[in-house]
């Protein structure tokens, strides 16, 4: 296979034509469009719209076809056992969400204990807070070690507790740290838990394999995988879907409504109240389909060579306290510049056109343990180059050299 | 420390910055030149004592956190502030908008347009990025006190 040309790659996405100028790190809070993504939903709207699963008309049955067309896409991806296993959301806060109303009663009696982590996005501890506490289950926290990682040994000890739900994220969208989910699904499966992955950041990393990872849900958004926004997936076994009372109710998830009673409809339609986003799941389908033109392998490689180049970089700047680990880093950089506010950094970094992202990253009980007010995130892609690397800590030395002066 | 004192202190440094300070970021040319300064007026304002940033006087941007206090003088209807936040740009264009409007009365502070007033001071392009960082909420804030 002929090497990996960024270039190439890059030319694919129109934004970089409209800003030439800025050198967009802000890739962990959304991914910028290839064209052929842009094209399948332009398409979608101007040749085959029309409303799914219910049209009497061959044109509602070939835009039907094309959003079942995108799920069996996406399961392949997936490698999920069934088809069916792949319902689609809005996004990962929606499948969170609907994960923790529905686990609710059907695994979680009052009195149980659930396990999170201390470094999960905020979508990955309010839905089940919300519920958790009307219900009365206990929510358990894995701690951190002190380079940041997951204390193992906790989590070890903390399944020994019997937690029935065990929830974590693939890859911090924090540090950019790579969690090891295969051990830790391991793990919480010969606990007897129903094990969740929230891989928002984990996707676009690696291409999740979910019988070999053989978790119960897997959940992910679109648009962080340079999909569509308002698209995403919960993937989950065909047993642990069934387990899952839908959070939304109306059309297209029943069998039979009448006001004595109603039946739910088969998966994965079930879990798929209203009209679904259908453009957006052919524009996601597109995502997939054109991503795996490319070597997975190496896009990762070059995006550790930026990676590296980047934290040799910042080796020469002073004042930069670096949360992010360099090894097992799946491409995000977490720092701070002295005791300086991360606005005020970020900021500077904006004059200078380098989009970051500074504060707490829906990640405040991650913040409270690391005993900071935040930090400024950059986040790299494969379509970023050296030449973003060297721009982004040029414009990051000139922002130290004001604030320090 | 009381109020009292810290709006003794602050007074006379707002008077400075709106004398001062401000035509001289106006006529700074490169963003370097006039981020320094705005950084620099953060740091001119006393500070406010972390046991007196009651929550009420919280004033949320997305990434950082600011606190007003007000005084009114009734008997010669003046209005006066205080002002802190974490983050010292943000704290540098607030600092900006407090001296515009410091010591004025009800009526003024009511017909006050600051958006109209930033834009007079080329300083419209820091108000139009706002919604995050907590300015228009800090404008807010402001009117809401007379
Ligand atoms: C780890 C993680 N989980 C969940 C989410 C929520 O994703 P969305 O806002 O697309 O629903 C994010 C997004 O920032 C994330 O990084």
């Amino acid at each position: 296979m002929p090497g990996f040309d960024v270039q190439q790659f890059r030319q694919q996405f129109a934004f970089f034509q409209h800003h030439p100028d800025w050198v967009y790190l802000d890739n962990a809070a959304t991914m910028h469009k290839p064209q052929a993504v842009v094209q399948a939903e332009l398409e979608f709207y101007q040749i085959n719209n029309s409303n799914v699963h219910r049209g009497a008309h061959q044109l509602s049955q070939q835009a039907t076809a094309m959003f079942e067309q995108a799920r069996s896409s996406i399961a392949s991806y997936l490698n999920a056992a069934r088809v069916h296993e792949v319902i689609f959301t809005s996004g990962a806060t929606a499948a969170l969400n609907q994960l923790a109303f529905g686990l609710m009663h059907t695994v979680l009696q009052p009195g149980d204990r659930i396990l999170l982590t201390q470094l999960e996005h905020h979508a990955n501890i309010v839905p089940w807070q919300l519920h958790c506490q009307r219900h009365g289950v206990i929510i358990d926290v894995v701690p951190l070690t002190p380079d940041h990682s997951l204390d193992l040994q906790a989590y070890q000890d903390l399944l020994a507790l019997g937690p029935k739900v065990v929830s974590f994220s693939h890859i911090s969208n924090v540090l950019g740290h790579i969690q090891p989910v295969a051990q830790m699904v391991a793990l919480a499966k010969a606990a007897g838990a129903v094990t969740v992955i929230d891989g928002a950041q984990g996707v676009v990393y690696q291409q999740p394999d979910m019988q070999q990872l053989d978790c119960d849900f897997y959940v992910f958004s679109g648009h962080k995988l340079y999909g569509p926004t308002g698209i995403g997936v919960l993937y989950g076994k065909t047993t642990a879907l069934q387990l899952l009372t839908p959070l939304l109710g109306g059309g297209e998830m029943i069998e039979q409504v009448s006001f004595v009673n109603t039946t739910f409809n088969k998966l994965p339609f079930r879990l798929e109240a209203g009209t679904p986003n259908i453009a957006g799941a052919v524009g996601l389908a597109a995502a997939i389909h054109w991503l795996q033109k490319f070597n997975n392998k190496q896009l990762q490689q070059h995006k550790a060579e930026l990676l590296r180049e980047f934290y040799q970089g910042l080796s020469h700047l002073k004042a930069v306290d670096i949360l992010s680990s360099p090894v097992h880093n799946a491409g995000i950089v977490a720092l701070n510049v002295d005791t300086e506010h991360p606005a005020d950094v970020a900021e500077l970094l904006n004059q200078q056109q380098v989009a970051v992202r500074a504060g707490q990253h829906c990640a405040m009980p991650l913040f409270s343990r690391l005993q900071l007010p935040g930090a400024v995130r950059f986040s790299f892609a494969a379509y970023n180059t050296l030449d973003d690397v060297n721009r982004s800590l040029l414009a990051l030395e000139q922002a130290i050299e004001i604030l320090t002066a | 420390m009381t109020l009292e004192q810290l709006l003794a202190d602050t007074f006379p440094v707002l008077q400075d910055i709106q004398q001062t300070d401000l035509a001289q970021l106006q006529q700074e040319k490169d963003w370097q030149s006039k981020y320094r300064i705005l950084m620099q007026l953060g740091k001119k304002l006393p500070p406010v004592p972390e046991k007196m940033k009651q929550p009420h006087l919280l004033v949320k941007g997305c990434e950082s956190r600011a606190w007003l206090m007000h005084y009114h003088d009734k008997v010669a209807d003046k209005h006066f502030f205080v002002l802190d936040s974490d983050a010292r740009i943000v704290k540098g264009l607030m600092a900006i908008m407090l001296c515009l409007v410091n010591g004025m009365s009800s009526a003024e502070l009511a017909k006050f347009d600051l958006c109209h007033k930033f834009d007079q001071l080329n300083l419209k392009p820091y108000l139009s990025q706002s919604r995050g960082n907590g300015l228009t909420a800090m404008a807010e804030r402001i009117k809401a006190c007379c």
